[in-house]
């Protein structure tokens, strides 16, 4: 809210005194950051910042208030004329508890315009003077005193006036020219003829006060906060009136604005008070709350000496009586945020400044508790696929519905995934599947000239339950473009499905996961967080004895189809050879090429035996020979 | 003399040494020395042939002649291979020598998102205070991600325009902080609370809310919340304990200030500022001259919360502090624009992550 300091310093003189620098550092240790500093002609404005629990400073005295509490110096009087309230004299009946006073006025207004000084303040603090007295006093008392007030054109209302609930498809026009059906939850200020405002939110627009006007009513209440919020919300109506009921004003003002509005208009224009009436009465305190000093001194952080408490509430407008060593504390009728001891031990706290709570390490009173699995798990594999070249992305988790259906199992139906209220139709959807964003994120940075992309996220997928999206923490690799050609050693080719196969292994993933041809020369993995082996118990794995003796090399260069399946020539070789020598069988190489016979290819097959012993010759020849038979009845043969 | 001696021959002696400078490598002075003095139809077996014809008287002159012109080639030619020789043995070292300022091979070197790294980093400042890890769903309860937190039935921020619900589960929605893992926590150790001793974790992890997508907005974020509850916790544990962490994150001459603050779910509540740690709190454009950044907020568990979960407030107190991740990686590194964060351009991932 926009505070404007000379106001505020004839709310609270003392203020005149600091610059704006010293205010700034005051207000912020009251728990009010000032957010900016706008210059005015002859003054400045500040841009406060005030929490939703503060409904009560969200004013020049409210503000004025806080200062003069932590200044310790006195605020300047409320100047009211006299208002001697008299006989109603139009009917006001209160219906509703919602609304237990509403204060009132009728006066005859006469010639004259709202004063340049209060024009100018209006428009200091972005309201638009409307050069109509009864208005502009309204708008300025409420930016000055924070209770909101209406002016209704008398000869308007029609009958009595009813503060009550408003019947179900009653309509509304209210001053912005908005026809609104009310329901029964809607709080309204109606005459005979139907509702003339809705309660601390907008008056209506047949009784509005305009140039012609030439009695006006006044009003002054006080309106339950939840119900003016719930009004404001339902439609969509949000104003300076209720923003400030919404948050609890001070059923204490009620009178008191209605007396300030009065004075305001005859002095500006010359009006004549025809007569001024209360209905109902400031509704009752809450009950007391007590602060006891061990928890002030808990919450502090070191004992607080009793009459320091006591003096500190006082000066925020407490009434403080002491039973023993707690306090029995009321809070002032502008404060509605005061219900439990810990509102109260804040309070003590904020006028001695939080500058002095002491800084103290917490006592351990347990052991520490380990790390999660899943979360140590999560973190190695970040860091493994880092060293290996792959860039962490963070991506939305809500994604297209056609983006969703390129990687979502049938059972997985996207319904049971969908948003209410998405952001737009590209972000509708929980993502069954980290892929859609990590393709289009790859594809992003091959556009932007990367020559190769390697990409992983580790974030959770949802899965349609009955129950609702159930989430599962996947792992997501993509890689593409051209791998090495960027140094004189290292030969230039492109990504290839083989590659994803490798990182796969190289994190000891359990069989090779479905490899996604994304898009050309683009490929990529998914894979469940559960899927992924869990780190070892033991710190150091069981010692097994290695063979100290040399290893033995053979190599054999088989021809075979091209549709031979190596899985099964591997399983076949190594089903011939002695598994106990046999240290590893792998294809080091695949030749595809013109010069063999057609339908052929080349594999070169190597073979490492180790033992317990040195091997001979012709052992291992033997050997090779077992596997090369059981190569051939698989259609292979020994290339020449 | 050289009338003795063929004319061609005598040429050819001229021209020795030209061709012997001539010869650019060792196979080129091989077939030269073939010319000259090979075993066969050389010049030197040419001219020996000469000498057995010649008559008597002129075969010692001759003799003398011939011994001084293959001598001479043979020396030039001894001279002239040592030469090639060596050049060939430098040749040799330099294809052999290594220029260390060819680009190398480069082994590849990936990096973690900003984001997480800076996560992780708060979690090891946290740790030797014994602080651990939890998490929670993404897709939250109403009754978790609010009512657990002591706010209110109509607060504004349940309105669907702030939070995101799920069509087809109206009492579900995506988290809006990541409090809600207070709730969840608590709700679970509350029975063996007083055997545990308490509890002290941190809860990093992704939050929504109904934000478009500008330079500072983003419907997607991260936090990293932290809880302590205790015996006698009080704001001085608070300070204690954030003054600790944001030396550890920022350096041992960094100051922290409390400011009083409102969060539902705190009492008394509070925002955290620290010394600009770019400027040494000087003053500059991202502190806006103060010397001090905002950088989260914090406040003492309020008793509702404690009860929500089953925990009795008159024994146990403790605090809470939530820290906005994307404002703290673009203050640290004055990246201009959120968005950046999730474009996840591998340039901007290469330059602004790292390995640990």
């Amino acid at each position: 809210m926009w505070i404007e300091r000379k106001v505020l310093a004839q709310e609270i003189p003392a203020a005149a005194a600091l610059d704006t620098r010293q205010l700034c550092e005051v207000l912020a240790a009251l728990g009010f950051p000032v957010d900016g500093v706008a210059a005015l002609e002859g003054t400045e404005a500040l841009d406060v910042d005030i929490t939703a629990n503060r409904g009560d400073a969200m004013s020049h005295r409210g503000i004025a208030r806080e200062l003069a509490a932590k200044l310790q110096q006195p605020l300047a009087p409320i100047a009211t004329g006299t208002v001697s309230e008299g006989a109603a004299l139009v009917p006001v009946r209160l219906e509703a508890e919602a609304c237990p006073i509403y204060a009132t006025a009728v006066l005859a207004l006469g010639e004259g315009i709202t004063p340049e000084a209060v024009q100018s303040f209006l428009r200091a603090l972005e309201a638009s003077p409307k050069r109509l007295p009864a208005v502009d006093a309204s708008n300025e008392l409420l930016l000055r005193y924070g209770h909101p007030t209406h002016a209704f054109d008398a000869d308007a209302i029609h009958g009595a006036v009813t503060v009550r609930w408003a019947k179900a498809a009653e309509t509304l026009v209210t001053l912005d020219g908005v026809t609104r059906t009310l329901t029964e939850r809607d709080l309204v200020i109606a005459d005979e003829a139907g509702p003339i405002a809705l309660a601390g939110v907008m008056g209506g627009d047949r009784t509005k006060v305009t140039e012609a006007t030439r009695r006006v009513l006044l009003e002054s209440a006080w309106f339950e906060p939840k119900v003016v919020r719930a009004t404001a919300r339902r439609h969509s109506l949000h104003t300076d009136a209720s923003h400030r009921f919404g948050r609890g004003a001070d059923p204490a003002m009620a009178r008191v604005a209605r007396d300030l509005l009065v004075a305001r208009l005859q002095a500006w224009c010359q009006a004549k008070l025809i007569g001024a009436w209360t209905s109902g009465a400031v509704p009752a305190p809450a009950a007391p709350v007590n602060l006891d000093l061990t928890l002030l001194a808990r919450v502090a952080g070191e004992a607080v000496p009793l009459e320091a408490a006591q003096e500190a509430l006082a000066r925020l407008g407490c009434t403080v009586t002491v039973a023993g060593d707690r306090l029995c504390v009321a809070p002032p009728t502008w404060r509605h945020d005061l219900a439990i001891a810990e509102d109260l031990a804040e309070e003590v706290l904020r006028l001695r400044g939080y500058e002095h709570i002491p800084s103290v390490l917490p006592p351990m009173e347990g052991p520490p508790e380990h790390l999660a699995p899943a979360y140590l798990l999560r973190q190695r594999v970040a860091r493994r696929l880092a060293q290996l070249g792959f860039h962490q992305t963070v991506t939305y988790g809500f994604i297209s519905p056609e983006a969703d259906a390129l990687f979502a199992p049938p059972d997985n139906p996207a319904a049971g995934r969908t948003l209410a209220n998405p952001l737009g139709y590209e972000y509708s959807v929980l993502r069954a599947s980290l892929l859609p964003s990590l393709k289009a994120t790859a594809e992003q940075n091959l556009r932007q000239g990367s020559r190769q992309i390697k990409l992983f996220e580790l974030a959770p997928t949802y899965r349609s339950t009955p129950a609702g999206p159930r989430e599962q923490m996947a792992l997501a690799a993509v890689w593409g473009g051209v791998l090495g050609g960027e140094d004189y050693l290292s030969p230039a080719r492109a990504v290839l499905e083989a590659d994803l196969a490798g990182l796969a292994r190289d994190l000891d993933l359990p069989g090779l996961p479905t490899v996604h041809r994304l898009a050309e020369g683009l490929f990529g993995f998914e894979v469940e967080l559960d899927a992924l082996p869990r780190p070892q118990d033991r710190i150091i794995p069981v010692f097994r004895p290695f063979s100290r003796f040399p290893s033995v090399e053979r190599d054999l260069s088989l021809l075979v189809d091209l549709g031979q399946s190596y899985a099964d020539l591997h399983q076949a070789m190594a089903a011939a050879l002695p598994a106990e020598s046999l240290l590893e069988l792998r294809c080091v190489d695949v030749f595809r090429h013109k010069s063999l016979p057609e339908g052929q290819q080349a594999w070169l097959l190597r073979m490492r035996f180790q033992a317990e012993r040195t091997l001979v010759g012709d052992e291992v020849d033997g050997w090779v020979s077992a596997a090369l038979a059981a190569a051939e009845s698989l259609g292979a043969k020994l290339r020449a | 003399m050289d009338q003795l001696l063929p004319p061609e021959i005598v040429e050819a002696g001229q021209t020795f040494p030209a061709a012997l400078a001539a010869c650019g490598d060792l196979d080129a002075l091989l077939r030269l020395k073939g010319a000259f003095v090979g075993r066969e139809a050389s010049h030197a077996t040419r001219l020996m042939e000469l000498l057995k014809t010649a008559p008597k008287e002129q075969k010692r002159e001759l003799g003398a002649a011939i011994n001084g012109l293959k001598q001479q080639w043979e020396e030039g030619l001894k001279v002239r291979q040592a030469e090639l020789e060596a050049a060939k043995r430098k040749l040799g070292a330099l294809a052999a020598s290594w220029d260390p300022a060819l680009p190398p091979p480069q082994p590849p070197r990936g990096a973690l998102h900003p984001l997480n790294r800076l996560m992780d980093r708060l979690v090891d400042v946290f740790r030797p205070m014994g602080f651990h890890v939890e998490e929670g769903p993404e897709v939250e309860t109403e009754a978790h991600n609010f009512d657990g937190l002591n706010i209110p039935e109509d607060h504004p921020a349940k309105a669907s325009s702030d939070t995101f619900y799920l069509a087809a589960h109206p009492e579900l929605l995506l988290r809006t902080h990541t409090s809600p893992v207070q709730v969840r926590t608590l709700l679970r150790v509350a029975p063996d609370l007083a055997a545990r001793g308490g509890i002290r974790f941190l809860a990093p992890g992704r939050v929504y809310r109904k934000d478009e997508i500008d330079p500072t907005h983003s419907p997607m974020f991260h936090q990293v919340e932290g809880m302590l509850v205790g015996h006698g916790i009080g704001m001085q544990h608070l300070k204690g304990t954030l003054e600790y962490a944001l030396r550890a994150l920022f350096g041992p001459d960094t100051e922290i200030r409390l400011r009083p603050s409102y969060f539902p779910f705190v009492e008394p509540g509070c925002e955290v500022d620290v010394s600009c740690p770019l400027c040494g709190a000087k003053g500059c454009r991202v502190c806006k001259g103060s010397g001090w950044v905002e950088i989260l907020g914090a406040g003492l568990i309020h008793p509702n919360v404690l009860t929500y979960a089953g925990i009795d407030p008159h024994e146990w107190s403790g605090w809470a502090f939530g820290m906005g991740v994307e404002r703290m990686a673009m203050m640290l590194s004055q990246t201009p624009d959120l968005r950046l964060f999730f474009e996840n351009d591998q340039r901007f991932l290469k330059a602004m992550g790292g390995l640990d």
